[in-house]
């Protein structure tokens, strides 16, 4: 994999030094981040759709803080505190099945139940990273936070690509049941769609997502990654292929646009923050766009 | 085509503390439109559902299957953020492939979505908003995807609620085509006349069986006039047949 990422880079340094990029993709390390962008931006702009469809933007935010706590438990078992991804994928998996497993025995509805784990998981995260700040770095806590495109490394970038590969060969050929099933979970059981099952799927999926993009976006705002562009992206389409489509480029050029534009304008912001604040700018244009075309008007109550 | 027989066999379901069902007892027969009839309440689409598999309901409901094991169902309503990115074709499209939607309906499918959606009157609005559409345009939405692929067994839980005339009369004329075929139809109905004419069998439920039989039977009976006060009208109904 090593040789592949080599490859990658040199060819966006390449790009760089011959003046077709911009400058700051000579640094290895932005190269790294751009390749990690390209993997995560199409796939969370697509997963997205489907958050914002089952209405689990929420449950993505209790993820990202969960692995909060997961970095911590990584720091007490000694992982490196860097990518403490064993405790952070461990515990968020668990986490997350918890949940759901939770929300089925209860029949509460999602945004109640979310709301209680959302809270539950900030606070054991917070606790416990406040626990184990005296052991390490305490930029070690930015950089799980709001993300951070300087230690991005072959290993995280090793975990974004396995984690993107997965999601993308799992959701896409299930894509229309998950559709089907949260429209209408009947009907959906009638066409011989196993709800629970996919449900527990989907719910893994938007995990290992939300943590391999920990390096990058940062737990406290992945989630909006996942749900912005997806937002602006409904704001403007009356279709799924349109929505699906605009939700992956507008996530693609967060990401890409999040990453390039504090290199270029020494601006002394985490990726992750930069990322979330152009998918924002994105959505206002949507937003404006929406209110100014009469094609968009609609009903005002 | 040949549609199931169904058989119920000493069924209830007791949901919390509350009985919906009590010892139901009865058959559904092959190719025949057969009624569920009921007040508000009464269990009729907790019935259908035990039928379908989503309720944890005890006896036995057994359905004898031929060739083809396809349901076709029409659920009482499509709850759903009527603003979603969704038109009437991604919504059928997702019912009927296994592509991703969002890539567009696949051309072995074409066909039959055209002229499914062509069959109820809305081949216009296939582009259009699902949460745009009409209660009464979103119930033959519902019931085009009911049929693809086609089913042997129709299973409707008021298919009619919100429908034009035009539009009662397209999915009438389709289901009794159905069924005159071979096909097997459950419906819940609350229109007793519309029973009465077109149904070769209806069921009258209020946790228990009240009415069970032929409808041009059961219907003349002193229970059918108890349970349905509006009897004057089964009797244009009757006056207009003969």
């Amino acid at each position: 994999m090593a040789a592949i990422y080599e490859f990658l880079r040199q060819f966006i340094i390449g790009l760089a030094n011959d003046g077709i990029i911009h400058y700051t993709f000579s640094y290895a390390f932005v190269a790294n981040a751009f390749v990690c962008a390209l993997f995560i931006g199409p796939l969370l702009g697509g997963i997205g759709t489907m958050v914002v469809i089952k209405r689990m933007a929420f449950f993505s935010q209790a993820i990202g803080n969960a692995a909060l706590t997961g970095v911590a438990i990584g720091v007490v078992i000694g992982e490196d505190y860097t990518a403490p991804y064993a405790s952070m994928f461990s515990f968020c998996i668990l986490f997350a099945l918890f949940l759901n497993f939770t929300k089925n025995r209860t029949k509460m509805s999602s945004d109640t139940l979310i709301g209680v784990f959302l809270s539950i998981s900030l606070a054991i995260g917070a606790t416990t990273l406040l626990w184990v700040s005296a052991r390490v770095n305490t930029h070690i806590l930015d950089t799980v936070m709001f993300g951070s495109i300087l230690t991005v490394n072959d290993t995280d970038m090793s975990v974004l690509l396995v984690t993107s590969l997965i999601t993308a060969a799992v959701a896409l050929p299930l894509y229309n049941r998950m559709l089907l099933a949260s429209l209408n979970p009947s009907l959906a059981h009638v066409r011989g769609i196993n709800v629970h099952l996919l449900e527990y799927v989907f719910v893994l999926l938007i995990t290992i997502l939300t943590v391999a993009c920990v390096k990058i976006v940062g737990a406290v705002l992945v989630e909006a990654l996942l749900l912005i562009p997806a937002a602006a992206s409904r704001n403007l389409n009356r279709g799924i292929r349109g929505f699906v489509a605009w939700s992956v480029i507008f996530s693609t050029a967060s990401c890409v646009i999040g990453i390039w534009a504090p290199m270029r304008f020494d601006l002394p912001i985490p990726s992750g923050g930069a990322i979330i604040l152009t998918a924002a700018m994105i959505f206002l244009a949507t937003m404006i766009i929406r209110m100014a075309l009469p094609r968009y008007r609609e009903a005002s109550v | 085509m040949h549609g199931p027989s169904i058989t119920f066999e000493d069924v209830s379901l007791d949901l919390g503390n509350t009985s919906v069902l009590s010892g139901i007892n009865f058959g559904i027969r092959a190719g025949e439109i057969h009624c569920v009839v009921g007040a508000n309440g009464g269990g009729k689409t907790s019935l259908i559902r035990s039928m379908l598999g989503q309720m944890p309901h005890k006896g036995n409901i057994s359905i004898e299957w031929h060739d083809n094991r396809t349901i076709g169902y029409v659920p009482q309503s499509l709850d759903f953020d009527k603003t979603l990115p969704v038109r009437v074709i991604d919504f059928i499209g997702m019912t009927c492939q296994r592509r991703p939607v969002f890539t567009g309906i696949s051309s072995a499918k074409r066909g039959v979505v055209d002229s499914v959606l062509e069959r109820v009157g809305m081949a216009g609005k296939k582009n259009s908003m699902l949460g745009s559409l009409s209660g009464g345009e979103r119930q033959r939405v519902l019931f085009a995807q009911a049929m693809i692929p086609e089913p042997s067994l129709l299973v409707l839980d008021e298919p009619m609620t919100g429908l034009d005339p035009d539009g009662k009369a397209i999915i009438e004329a389709a289901i009794v085509e159905f069924t005159t075929a071979g096909g097997t139809a459950v419906w819940i109905n609350h229109d007793i006349a519309q029973v009465y004419e077109i149904a070769q069998a209806m069921t009258y439920i209020d946790r228990e069986i009240l009415l069970d039989g032929n409808p041009r039977e059961v219907l003349t009976t002193g229970v059918a006039s108890q349970l349905f006060p509006s009897l004057d009208l089964l009797g244009s109904a009757t006056r207009d047949a003969s």
